[in-house]
């Protein structure tokens, strides 16, 4: 008898089908053969008449392959049908591929430690990045349909503001004018001394219009906001608290709508409480009272100190918001010509508003991010396709055993997706981690931000950042195993030296993009760190080291006359500097680094007044004698304010090295007299007696403009608040003292803002730090990645090698050559990767212009100095595997198939 | 000529009966695939006849279509063999199936009567 299976084992070889159902075939058809020999040999045929019957049953065999084959492939074609064993086939197969797929990852854990790691790293600083990304620019603002809600700014891009705060006059004539907002308000900072409970504190508060909660669609957690009538001078002694205060200060009290505080020394009642996520204009808004113009101020284009926010009608466009206020500004150009000249109107929405200054980094950093992923995967696949030209044999046999080559791309992507699964699950456990740095490091000035956590969003995206990836390099070594003919590797009975050409430059390849992409990002980060280090270097114009700031706003009301707000001063600065370890002490209306201050119109004795529009606007500080000292700014003409001044005119003024280039080209300005502000009258001018070094007084990356120092005693339209003090030991530790000085003189006076001099410093360059600090880090792990990869690929091409080399020392070839081999073949690369990634880095960098500062983005420094390091890294990567490659014993190498 | 044109009428025949013919054997109980062989050349006294080349690619196609399932079945004395029975679906099919064929039957005999005739 013959052996039926394997009879029709031979003529199914064509049909290609799974080996699973081939099996099953083989058995059904064998029997019915064996069925049909035993009966014809019952029958009384010979063994061999019997066996010729049944063979000739096989006859058609063409037709029988190609059937089922046909059979087999209709399933694929035909509607779904309710059989179930094409479901539990295909759940059958997955669940094998999934045992199998662990398997071989528990198989292999240096692969399966080096492959989550990068992915883990990939995929972690993705959704951390992303959270930060989702919150910052994706979330909507917790207003009412915010998409219609936008600021409106005075556009004064002539005086170096294009979006300036707008005079209350201009705001009335825009809100009465218009036909483009529903509704329109305006607020402003309103520092309010909170006292009779407890410490006495200074509040960040608002000032705003009752319209502003309905008009931002937020209703009072607690009690009811503002009506039109408290919003009225005489009327406005009411307050809105935010939760934050009320928690804080009020233990949350449910009954505290009612109940009357003390604000700048005048009674208040609090009239709701808002819920927690209520931050406008900024986070650090603690209350909000009626704005209340009073008559004077609703008559004022001068003073330009509003933030005003609208809400567009449906249907209107910011394109149609934006010609209506264009239209209103030029009525009122020509209608104040003293006043307007030069004067637009901006409307900007509200979220760009928001988050506009971060955007640019932001989107950089998820740029910097998406690389790193992509080395990271690029790694994964390299060490799949390593893997997989390993696994050749494996493969092969099972293609001989039958398995299709749809088969094993499914495995081959069970495995990755796999790996990619647990990657993402490692990488979310880091973005968790990641997140948490990363708020640290937030500079607080985004406001409308409390806290970024990880939400489904992220979830959804770090799901589907792992699972492409896992499809992305999963598909590679699956296309690369599924094409080639398992007979050849069969045929070459194991040797593994001449697998798959395609394989090696594909590697190759990979090495070359993961060299380049991390030049790239190495070259971006540099970039960040070079400015960053630019920026810390420049020379503020003033000395921050052992200064101790705090702020002490004095009430209007307590101290309504100056020369009350003066003797407090005097008294002071006395008390203070008669502390032990205090050099100097002095009080400013502004702080350098603050990103606050005033400025004021000033005119020149002897010069016409500049026309409208050409005003000479200059930054001013009212200070008191000892300031410049103190702050260790450098006085390089004329002398300070001493005792002589007094509060007899005529007055005394500083200016800035700057002021005195642009104004006094070609004459010594010491002697010359200025006014600040319009109507001087004949006592009011001002006598430069000095000139001091330039100031960076809003921020380091921006050059000074002109400014000017002017004496408390003298400048009554500006009072100071900010108190310094120079000490001789540690600042901060003097802090307590200072404020006790403080509450000696008046025991209600807050005291807010304690900081260092350094701190304020830090803080103003908080947003390039934390850009710098990211990217450095996403470039580090690319250079990471990037050398594991590199490693990878020679330690594999030196296994692969091991023969030849073997026969080259074997025939006197010295270490040195040997190291020269494979160290070249792995620079070759790198090379070539370094000079597709200049390239990038040339293309690329343009687009970070906006926040580097000092260095142009295709600094040549930075991109050569990057480029050798990263060839250093590359060459010790490549140097690991050449020199374990030297130490082959050519016997050994040479046994070794 | 005349050769080759019976041997085609012949395959599309038997094609397109050879569905209703194993519907119809396996709608009362269950059965092996040699057994379907067995009954069909039997009953047709030898007329049709299928081998395993053209008989096992129809009882997949069959079951693919979800008209029939087979499942392996062991007894104690034989070995596990492979059972087909008729589905719900297939019980459908196959009452249309010889409701067509009778009408086909029908129409080919009033024809071919006539023309005898």
């Amino acid at each position: 008898m013959l052996d039926w299976k394997k009879e029709i084992r031979q003529r199914l070889a064509d049909s290609k089908l799974e080996p699973a159902r081939e099996g099953e075939i083989v058995e059904e058809l064998s029997q019915h053969l064996e069925d049909r020999y035993q009966q014809l040999v019952t029958g009384g045929a010979t063994t061999e008449e019997a066996s010729h019957a049944v063979l000739l049953e096989l006859a058609d065999s063409e037709l029988l392959s190609s059937e089922l084959r046909r059979v087999h492939r209709t399933i694929h074609r035909e509607p779904p049908v309710p059989g179930e064993q094409r479901r539990t086939t295909v759940l059958h197969d997955l669940g094998q591929d999934l045992r199998f797929g662990f398997r071989t990852l528990f198989k292999n854990p240096g692969f399966t430690a080096v492959a989550v790691i990068a992915l883990a790293l990939g995929i972690g600083a993705n959704s951390a990045i992303f959270s930060v990304v989702n919150t910052v620019l994706l979330r909507p603002l917790p207003y009412k349909d915010p998409d219609g809600l936008v600021m409106v700014w005075e556009d004064a891009t002539r005086h170096g503001y294009p979006r300036d705060t707008p005079a209350v006059a201009n705001y009335l004539d825009w809100r009465s004018q218009n036909h483009v907002f529903e509704d329109m308000a305006a607020v402003a900072d309103a520092s309010l001394n909170l006292t009779g409970v407890g410490d006495p504190e200074r509040l960040e508060g608002s000032a705003a219009n009752a319209s502003l909660f309905s008009l931002l669609g937020v209703a009072p957690q607690l009690g009811r906001a503002f009506t039109a009538e408290e919003d009225q001078p005489g009327a406005n002694r009411v307050v809105v608290l935010s939760n934050r205060l009320w928690a804080r200060r009020f233990g949350a009290d449910p009954s505290i709508v009612g109940k009357q505080i003390t604000l700048n020394g005048q009674p208040a009642t609090v009239v709701g409480v808002m819920p927690s996520q209520f931050q406008f204009p900024s986070q650090d808004v603690e209350l909000w009272v009626p704005i209340a113009f009073t008559p004077q101020q609703a008559a004022s284009r001068g003073r330009h100190y509003l933030q005003v926010v609208a809400r567009l009608k449906q249907g209107v466009t910011l394109g149609q918001a934006q010609a209506e206020m264009n239209t209103i500004a030029t009525r009122l150009q020509q209608q104040y010509p003293q006043q307007n000249t030069d004067l637009g109107a901006v409307v900007v929405p509200l979220h760009e508003q928001v988050v506009g200054d971060i955007r640019p980094a932001l989107l950089i950093l998820l740029g910097a991010v998406g690389l790193v992923l992509l080395i990271a995967c690029a790694n994964v696949a390299n060490l799949l396709l390593a893997r997989a030209a390993v696994r050749q044999k494996e493969i092969a046999v099972r293609v001989a055993f039958g398995a299709s080559r749809w088969r094993l791309i499914r495995q081959f992507l069970t495995e990755s997706v796999l790996l990619a699964a647990v990657g993402g699950i490692f990488g979310l456990v880091l973005s968790v981690i990641g997140i948490k740095l990363l708020t640290r490091f937030i500079p607080p000035n985004i406001s409308q931000i409390k806290a970024i956590e990880l939400d489904s969003y992220v979830l959804g995206f770090t799901v589907l950042v792992s699972l492409l990836t896992g499809v992305i390099f999963g598909l590679v070594p699956a296309l690369q195993a599924s094409m080639f003919k398992p007979n050849e590797t069969l045929k070459e009975g194991g040797r593994d030296s001449s697998s798959g050409n395609r394989g090696n430059r594909m590697r190759a390849l990979l090495v070359v993009a993961e060299v380049a992409v991390s030049l790239v990002l190495l070259i971006g980060a540099g970039l960040l760190i070079n400015s960053f280090l630019r920026l810390r270097s420049v020379d503020p114009g003033f000395d921050s080291s052992n200064l101790l700031t705090m702020r002490i706003v004095l009430p209007d009301l307590k101290y309504k006359e100056q020369e009350r707000r003066s003797a407090f001063y005097t008294d002071l600065i006395q008390k203070v500097e008669a502390l032990p370890g205090v050099k100097s002490a002095a009080v400013t209306t502004n702080l350098p680094l603050y990103r606050q201050g005033n400025s004021t119109g000033v005119e020149i004795e002897g010069r016409p007044a500049p026309p409208p529009g050409q005003e000479i606007i200059i930054t001013t500080r009212v200070i008191s004698p000892k300031y410049l000292t103190t702050m260790g700014i450098p006085l390089l003409k004329g002398r300070q304010f001493g005792p002589e001044e007094t509060a007899k005119m005529p007055g005394a003024v500083i200016i800035s090295e700057t002021m005195a280039k642009r104004y006094w080209p070609n004459e010594d300005p010491i002697g010359k007299r200025l006014t600040p502000g319009r109507n001087a009258g004949p006592d009011d001018w001002f006598q430069i007696i000095g000139v001091a070094k330039d100031v960076r007084q809003f921020e380091l990356n921006a050059d000074p403009k002109p400014q000017m120092y002017l004496p408390y005693v003298q400048a009554d339209f500006f009072a100071p608040r900010d108190l310094v003090v120079k000490t001789n030991i540690d600042p901060i530790g003097m802090a307590a003292t200072v404020r006790s000085a403080v509450w000696a003189i008046d025991k209600d006076q807050p005291v807010s803002n304690i900081k260092t001099m350094d701190e304020i410093a830090a803080e103003s360059v908080a947003r390039q730090r934390f850009s710098m600090m990211l990217l450095a880090i996403f470039a580090a792990v690319a250079l990471v990645l990037a050398a594991v990869g590199i490693y990878g690929v020679m330690s594999y091409s030196v296994t692969q090698r091991r023969n030849e080399i073997g026969i080259r020392m074997a025939l006197g070839a010295q270490r040195r050559d040997v190291l020269k081999l494979t160290v070249g073949q792995g620079l070759k690369l790198v090379l070539v990767g370094v000079a597709v990634g200049l390239v990038g880095a040339f293309v690329l960098t343009r687009l970070m212009v906006s926040l580097l500062f000092g260095v142009g983005a295709t600094d040549p420094a930075t991109f050569i100095a990057i480029s050798v390091i990263l060839v250093g890294v590359a060459l010790f990567a490549s140097y690991i595997p050449a020199r374990r490659a030297t130490r082959v014993d050519p016997l050994v190498a040479l046994r070794y198939q | 000529m005349t050769y080759i044109g019976s041997r085609i009428l012949d395959r599309e025949l038997k094609k397109g009966s050879a569905e209703l013919l194993i519907l119809s054997l396996v709608e009362d109980q269950p059965r092996h695939g040699y057994d379907i062989g067995q009954l069909i050349e039997q009953r047709s006294q030898g007329v049709l006849k299928f081998n395993v080349a053209s008989l096992y690619p129809l009882l997949y196609r069959l079951e693919k279509r979800g008209w029939i399932q087979g499942r392996w079945i062991e007894r104690p004395t034989q070995r596990r063999r492979r059972y087909y029975r008729l589905t719900a679906d297939g019980k459908k099919i196959l009452a249309a199936q010889r409701n067509s064929w009778l009408e086909f039957v029908q129409a080919i005999n009033r024809i071919t009567g006539m023309e005898h005739a």
